[in-house]
């Protein structure tokens, strides 16, 4: 694609990767299943090493990223959103924090630059075993009827701004909720990737086109470098706040008059 | 009608799949086969006001490959619509991890923190009950050092006032005796000097009396003589007074 005479690779092909072994077949596997695995081998890897040094008092090398991890969404994701209730969802909050971080953090490693949740399949997945969790516990802790009565018919409103706040919360609630938590963490990281290529392509090309445009290249390249920082810190606050948005749906089925 | 909408449609795509399809190394003139060739295809379009159907007539091309770009670059899947083997592939991987933190990672790692919490709040604990401990034995060893303080202080008191006891006893004693030998001294000086003027008074008496008997030759006898003598003496010691 040749966009202001940069040849830019079509969209797909910054997305779609080619499959690598069992091509074809619905278990084919490409790069960014590769990341899922190596996602899933790094955070296991983490927390069965910490888990293996018991008898250390002070917390060395991969202990200081398992508890650091465990601590911060104990205190900053299950405490200030559920409770002292929500400690029962710490492992499966923090299995999704690290599991989305660092299929996430990918985008930024060199020789791979890929964020595999620039792909639809664990937002929309992970989005939709939410619904399913948060569903399952409001049921459960409130009754079927409770929990649709609290949920459609917020205590506290005026009964005549049910007409209006009850199909919102039923859209909101029960259609919206998990594809708007699947596609802010893949648009962020589409858009993430996007800037990357972008700035990166940019240079390259300036850089190859004589003098002139390797000086100029310092420009998008000093962008590159910049919003290469700036996707680091995406990618932590997009798992994050997919972490934390579960855990405020989780707590709001478990305590509905909040 | 519609297929030929279809086929406007197409036309633009089909000079991007050019372009992409033999989009490759720059040339010399720096542009690609591919875009020289899209570039040529729009004109060629122009030309013809849009009518594509015209242009591949033109260039001798099947008109049905039209259709075959629409099926495959406008049907092509969108960018939001999940892949099944990145679902699956994904799904289990997720779901192998949750299995593996919940049984063994977060266990372990959670194990761990509440082992060190649990080990530095006995820790503390016990560094709390050793300080109350010390502050314990400080408290008793202070107590018992200000009883000895008392106590030493009481006994150089009482030691004090013995020795002023005993000083005064001493002087009062020393005083006494001092008296008594000066009383006993005082006689015995006084017997001592009776003793002597006997002594002398024998003495004279008899030096009185060879002398009187040199003398005079004569032969008084002894009564008369010691008479004498001491009438010499007496009068002797009243003119010494």
């Amino acid at each position: 694609m040749n966009v202001l005479a940069l040849e830019f690779p079509p969209i797909s092909h910054l997305f779609e990767w080619p499959e690598i072994a069992f091509h074809g077949t619905f278990y084919a596997i490409n790069k960014t299943v590769l990341i899922y695995i190596a996602a899933v081998v790094i955070t296991a890897a983490i927390f069965l090493l910490a888990g293996r040094k018991t008898g250390s008092l002070v917390p060395a090398g991969v202990q200081h990223v398992a508890e650091a991890g465990v601590t911060f969404i104990e205190e900053s994701v299950v405490m200030e959103t559920i409770g002292e209730e929500g400690k029962k969802f710490m492992p499966f909050l923090t299995t999704m924090f690290f599991f989305i971080l660092f299929s996430n953090i990918f985008e930024v490693i060199p020789g791979i630059q890929f964020p595999a949740n620039s792909r639809m399949a664990i937002p929309i997945t992970l989005a939709l075993v939410v619904w399913v969790i948060y569903n399952y516990v409001g049921i459960r802790s409130q009754g079927l009827g409770g929990y649709l009565k609290n949920s459609l018919f917020p205590p506290g409103v005026p009964v005549a701004l049910y007409l209006i706040v009850t199909p919102i919360e039923l859209v909101s609630t029960f259609i919206v909720r998990p594809f708007s938590l699947a596609i802010r963490l893949w648009a962020n990281m589409v858009a993430g990737h996007l800037l990357l290529v972008t700035f990166a392509i940019l240079s390259h090309t300036m850089f190859t086109s004589g003098i002139v445009g390797k000086v100029g290249s310092i420009a998008p390249f000093a962008m590159l470098t910049m919003m290469t920082g700036f996707e680091i810190l995406v990618s932590v606050l997009q798992a994050f706040i997919f972490t934390i948005l579960t855990a405020v749906y989780i707590g709001g089925s478990l305590h509905p008059a909040h | 009608m519609t297929n030929r909408w279809n086929r406007l449609l197409a036309a633009p795509l089909l000079a991007l799949l050019a372009l992409l399809a033999f989009a490759g190394p720059a040339s010399a003139s720096g542009e690609s086969v591919g875009s020289c060739m899209a570039e040529k295809l729009e004109e060629l379009i122009e030309e013809s006001h849009g009518d594509l159907e015209e242009v591949l007539h033109e260039l001798h091309v099947d008109t049905s490959i039209g259709d075959h770009f629409e099926k495959n670059c406008i049907e092509a899947p969108s960018p939001i619509l999940p892949e099944t083997n990145e679902i699956i592939w994904g799904g289990s991987a997720f779901l192998i991890l949750f299995v593996l933190m919940v049984k063994k990672g977060f266990p372990a790692v959670r194990g761990a923190m509440d082992a060190r919490a649990e080990k530095i709040r006995s820790d503390l604990d016990a560094a709390e009950q050793a300080r109350v401990d010390a502050q314990s034995v400080q408290s008793d060893y202070e107590a018992r050092l200000a009883d000895a303080k008392t106590e030493a202080s009481q006994l150089i008191d009482e030691a004090r006032v013995a020795a002023d006891q005993l000083k005064g006893d001493l002087a009062e004693s020393a005083e006494v005796d001092i008296a008594e030998m000066r009383e006993r001294a005082a006689v015995d000086i006084e017997s001592s000097r009776a003793q002597a003027i006997a002594d002398l008074r024998s003495e004279v008496a008899g030096i009185a009396l060879g002398a009187a008997e040199r003398v005079v030759h004569a032969s008084l006898d002894a009564e008369v003589q010691s008479r004498l003598i001491d009438a010499y003496i007496d009068e002797v010691a009243g003119t010494d007074g």
